[in-house]
């Protein structure tokens, strides 16, 4: 497959705009801007594309909502904070193919008439922070950005924020309050962003690689782009694999492809010719697989068929030496500490399981604790205030699914954990 | 007013407005959801998620608190699914509060208790976790226990609210601190120690400063009251126990806006019980105030009042009661009609007699002319913050004033500039945008021109539905003239608790007469109340009736323990132009007595029977005069210093109560 997002990667000053520009890069805008702001939106949601950010919404859809609320100035945020475990996808676009992203942006802000846009950047990736700033410099001074783009009646402000840190921040309501200059919390939905948003306007809040899908799908058309990868929730994908492989990277895969695939053709299969155990699909917040399971295919669709999620693709590939519980602690750890303490359930309950699997993992466990948290994720799934609790909640009852006996052997004692 | 659709709950059905949610249309069912962070009358936020509830056909439980009925929606919050949900958040919230339930303060009042007891637990299944976290205890008006908190937000909610904006959260997660910005003490954070969070906090984490073994909770009595020691009179709930004030809490209306009191209404009771109090009545003897029994005091007074020509002064503080006996004294006793009101010193008798009567909390649109009320400033605190508080339920504010106005940060519009020239150009872009005057009025206003600002102002004044107009008195009939062309509600706002029951009881507000009692001389000066005099007027003989030993009392010739406004009974007209009771809290301390007791012992000694207490304020209130044009201007003598006049008019409380430690540390600030 034609790399689209990840196109000319290898070339050291990709991120410049004058080699993004020789390798074709703008003239998307000028194309877009023949085009009516309602025929873009029609493009995307004939493209099937689907929000890469982790709950997989349909862009034109939401697009479609915003535009169709009068109320003005609207408001075009970039969410930047990739801060899932695993996750790093979006950097080699935020570090390498900046402008890709500002043309994705420019259109998307076309489309939807905002006038303003925001880059909310995790505090994590000083270096995209620097080079996010030369790129939007560099395309005010070609006139991409700013008034009367390319001398057309289209105006386009765009502008990097720092996150401080927290995870949750990544949500899109959290995100907006962080934006605004508040602590960063969820917000209550209904009213949902693109009707009350940043500074109670419409916003949109689109991931870094949905946006960057937006100047390929005006190029070759919706059409087009839905016959890319898995017709159900078609496009090219980056996955971004870690753990025990030979090659741990980003590719760029259409959509739909197989975890074997992905990890043996791709990542080089399993590090120092061990057996593979199991595979976090999606981020941490996604339910563990196991080795068994995965010629299952990595899409929207498909994934949760095999009682997981896409989530972000960030794939963690876990050979035979690693133990569960220990990995179900530094999970719950990091939902403990990622909670922001707004609802009880999640900020409360996250801190209660992870002392009990440190307990289980420090060898202290007691019969019933499996029991004890089944009944505790079972109270949190579907009743915290935002996904996060959902995400601690489920990835701790996929661990008991499929390896429910390991934490049954570190509290019978009978065996310490392969992993040691 | 808003549709009204049923809504079913745990099988009962009711009627609600549209728009309301599922905790105040079960309230109104008579089914109590369970919550720790909702407060009435705001935006529920679906923290606590306590107050899961089911509804028939929904995919999953829903937080009450954020939805909103609908047209034949049924509704259960009682189901056995709920009912293990709620106890796994009690249980969840337990695990990081404290169980000395035996010995804590907030015990028979806190919400969590309650919750706990109905749900069944004993103590938290999980382990009990401790931040270590130390109490903030560096003022003597409120403590704040972070080990107690549960995060429920609802201090911070409040405070925001009302624009106080000191409080909020610092870190996340289980290890979140309500703090104030850079974890300062209160005292140095911009708090004013109005004390709204101690209302608010469910549980012992924000508490008056000195409760602490002062009682149990139902050991305590209490008392619906209001507080007069401003214009604002805020209702208090006031608890007692053996006849001492134990605390004060707000009592407005639970989601009004107007539930607010400030720290001189909720802490200045330490004064009842102070030495600053007259506990019998005294009289001079060679230059020296001493003891005297009423007997004599009152045989002494008789005298006087049958040889000299006796002037009466009150302040604007007294009650119906006290000033309808006070009337019929002096016509039928006394034989005076020289009666003088501090009243005079800020506003006349049109703008006392003929404002309306306004509800802020339903107010769309409000305008503030020639006003700067300041919780900082204690000036019109309550004001300042019900129009903050309303303002961020939706409602709009414009502000006109000559000077620069504190609110106006808030305020949709701020107009600056001379009000009546402001008012007139209002007046003339509401005309221009098609809102009928009749000719008189547009001819008043056909020599001025409007600016861009005031048709903005217009425009909001055509958009709105409630529209209330406070204004300074002095301005009053000016602002009158918008009501000829725009139904609105106008309120001149006084500087003291009962102005208007004082002049609609039928006493002229008269700035010549009070001048010349205070710096004129008279025969026998008769003085009820603490009026902002310091020195001794030039008089025959001074008599000052007042539970306090005010500057003007030790000056005296006479001194006369009249009752706190805790241990008397009566009623008063607020600003709004309510009629607000208050009920008797305490005992009488000493000899204190009612003025109205006072005042008919004294005819009785004089030897005439009065019925004491009868009055006709309702009435009187219904008895306002129609607006009619007039001209576009301020009304001259009217202008006082009103933060020095609230000190003034409450030296004695404030001097000696723990106020005089908000004094000096709000001095050693620079507020």
């Amino acid at each position: 497959m034609e790399r689209v997002l990840l196109k000319n990667i290898e070339n050291p000053n990709s991120a410049e705009i004058d080699e993004y520009l020789k390798a074709g890069g703008y003239r998307n805008v000028s194309k877009a801007f023949d085009m009516r702001p309602e025929d873009i939106i029609e493009e995307v949601k004939k493209s099937g594309l689907r929000g890469r950010g982790g709950a997989g919404f349909p862009t034109g859809m939401k697009w479609g909502f915003a535009i169709a609320d009068p109320k003005f100035p609207k408001y075009l945020i970039c969410n930047a904070d990739e801060g899932e475990p695993g996750t790093f996808k979006d950097r080699p676009i935020l570090e390498r193919n900046p402008h890709l992203l500002i043309e994705g942006m420019i259109i998307s802000a076309y489309a939807l008439k905002a006038e303003y846009g925001y880059i909310y950047l995790r505090a994590e990736y000083p270096k995209a922070k620097e080079i996010l700033d030369r790129a939007i410099r560099q395309a005010y001074e070609r006139n991409y950005l700013g008034e009367n783009i390319l001398g057309r009646d289209v105006r386009f402000h765009l502008t990097v924020h720092q996150g401080a840190g927290a995870y949750i921040c990544g949500e899109e309501t959290a995100l907006i309050d962080s934006l605004e200059g508040k602590r960063g919390q969820p917000r209550n939905k209904p009213p949902f962003p693109v009707n009350v948003g940043a500074w109670r306007m419409p916003t949109i809040v689109n991931n870094v690689e949905t946006l960057a899908n937006i100047p390929y799908i005006v190029e070759i058309g919706g059409e087009a782009y839905s016959k890319i990868g898995n017709p159900e929730c078609p496009g090219p994908k980056l996955y971004c694999v870690s753990g025990h492989v030979n090659r741990p990277g980003v590719y760029e895969l259409p959509m739909g492809t197989t975890l074997r695939e992905i990890i043996y053709t791709h990542a080089g299969g399993i590090r120092n010719d061990k057996e593979l155990k199991a595979v976090i699909p999606g981020g941490v917040s996604t339910p563990v697989l196991p080795a068994s399971m995965i010629d299952c295919r990595m899409d929207f669709v498909s994934m949760p068929k095999a009682g997981s999620m896409l989530g972000s693709a960030a794939v963690i590939v876990m050979d035979e030496t690693v133990c569960m519980v220990k990995v179900m602690h530094r999970i719950m750890k990091f939902f403990e500490h990622e909670s922001c303490g707004k609802c009880t359930p999640c900020r409360e309950g996250t801190g209660w399981l992870r002392r009990i699997l440190e307990s289980i993992e420090k060898g202290n466990g007691r019969p019933g604790d499996i029991e004890l948290l089944r009944d505790i994720s079972e109270d949190m799934m579907g009743k915290t205030f935002c996904p996060l609790g959902d995400g601690a909640a489920g990835a701790l009852r996929g661990m008991l699914k499929h390896f429910e006996y390991e934490f049954e052997e570190h509290i019978a004692g009978r065996s310490r954990c392969k992993g040691g | 007013m808003a549709k009204k659709v049923g809504v079913t709950i745990n099988g009962k059905t009711v009627k609600v407005p549209e728009g309301t949610n599922l905790i105040d249309a079960a309230s109104q069912a008579g089914v109590e959801i369970p919550n720790l962070c909702y407060i009435k009358g705001m935006r529920g936020i679906g923290a606590c998620r306590l107050c899961l509830v089911e509804i028939e056909g929904g995919r999953g439980p829903v937080t009450a608190c954020t939805t909103k009925v609908k047209d034949g929606m049924v509704v259960n919050t009682d189901t056995e699914q709920l009912r293990e949900m709620r106890q796994f958040v009690i249980d969840l919230i337990l695990s990081m509060h404290p169980l000395d339930c035996m010995t804590c303060t907030k015990a028979g009042v806190c919400t969590l208790q309650r919750y706990a007891y109905e749900s069944e637990i004993k103590e938290s299944s999980f382990s009990r976790k401790k931040f270590g976290y130390p109490p903030d205890e560096s003022n003597p008006f409120i403590k704040r226990d972070p080990e107690y908190c549960i995060l429920c937000a609802r201090c911070v909610r409040v405070c925001k609210e009302q624009g106080t904006n000191v409080l909020d959260f610092m870190g996340r997660g289980v290890g979140a601190k309500v703090v104030t910005a850079n974890d300062k003490p209160l005292h140095e954070s911009g708090c004013t120690f109005c004390g709204s969070c101690i209302d608010a906090c469910p549980v012992n984490a924000i508490l008056e400063a000195d409760r602490w073994r002062k009682g149990r909770e139902w050991d305590y009595e209490r008392t619906h009251s209001v507080c007069l020691l401003c214009g604002g009179a805020c209702d208090t709930v006031i608890s007692t126990k053996d006849n001492l004030i134990m605390k004060i809490n707000a009592g407005g209306e639970d989601g009004s806006v107007q539930r607010y009191i400030c720290a001189i209404g909720r802490f200045g009771y330490d004064a009842v019980a102070s030495d600053k109090r007259v506990l019998s009545p005294l009289r001079r003897v060679n230059g020296e105030l001493k003891e005297t029994t009423w007997e004599e005091a009152l045989q002494l007074l008789s005298e006087r009042l049958t040889k000299g020509k006796a002037s009466i002064l009150l302040t604007g503080a007294l009650m119906n009661e006290d000033i309808s006996t006070l009337l019929k004294v002096a016509e039928d006793v006394i034989k005076t009609d020289r009666i003088a009101t501090t009243v005079s010193l800020y506003a006349d008798e049109e703008s006392m007699k003929d404002s309306d009567t306004a509800d802020i909390d339903s107010a769309d649109l409000i305008l503030l002319v020639g006003l700067n009320p300041s919780q900082w400033k204690r000036v019109h605190p309550s004001l300042d913050a019900s129009i903050r508080r309303r303002l961020s339920r939706g409602a709009r504010l414009v502000s006109i004033s000559s000077e620069a106005v504190d609110i106006g940060e808030v305020a949709d519009i701020t107009l600056r500039g001379e009000e009546p020239g402001l008012i007139k150009q209002i007046a003339k872009s509401m005309i221009s945008k098609g809102m009928k005057a009749n000719k008189e009025l547009s001819e008043l206003t056909g020599d001025t021109d409007t600016t861009e600002e005031t048709e903005r102002v217009a425009d909001l004044i055509k958009e709105a539905e409630r529209i209330v107009i406070f204004t300074s008195p002095a301005l009053f009939r000016s602002v009158r003239n918008l009501s000829l062309i725009k139904k609105m509600d106008i309120i001149a706002v006084p500087n003291e608790a009962n102005a208007r029951g004082v002049v609609l009881s039928g006493i002229k507000p008269d700035g010549k007469l009070l001048k010349e009692m205070i710096e004129g001389s008279t025969e026998v000066l008769y003085v009820f109340g603490e009026p902002p005099v310091e020195r001794r007027p030039d008089t025959g003989f001074l008599v000052v009736q007042s539970p306090y030993m005010s500057n003007l009392a030790r000056e005296a010739d006479l001194v006369l323990p009249s009752t706190t406004p805790y241990e008397s009974s009566g009623s008063i007209v607020s600003f709004t132009g309510r009629v607000k009771r208050l009920s008797r809290a305490l005992r009488p301390y000493g000899e204190a007595k009612q003025h109205r007791e006072i005042l008919a012992s004294l005819a009785k000694v004089m030897g005439k029977v009065i019925k004491e207490g009868k009055t006709d304020i309702k009435k009187a209130l219904k008895g306002r005069s129609k607006p009619s044009p007039s001209p576009f201007e301020k009304k001259e003598g009217l202008e006082i210093d009103e933060a020095r006049f609230m000190e003034e008019t409450n030296s004695c409380v404030i001097n000696s109560s723990r106020l005089l430690w908000l004094r000096e540390a709000e001095k050693a600030v620079g507020v």
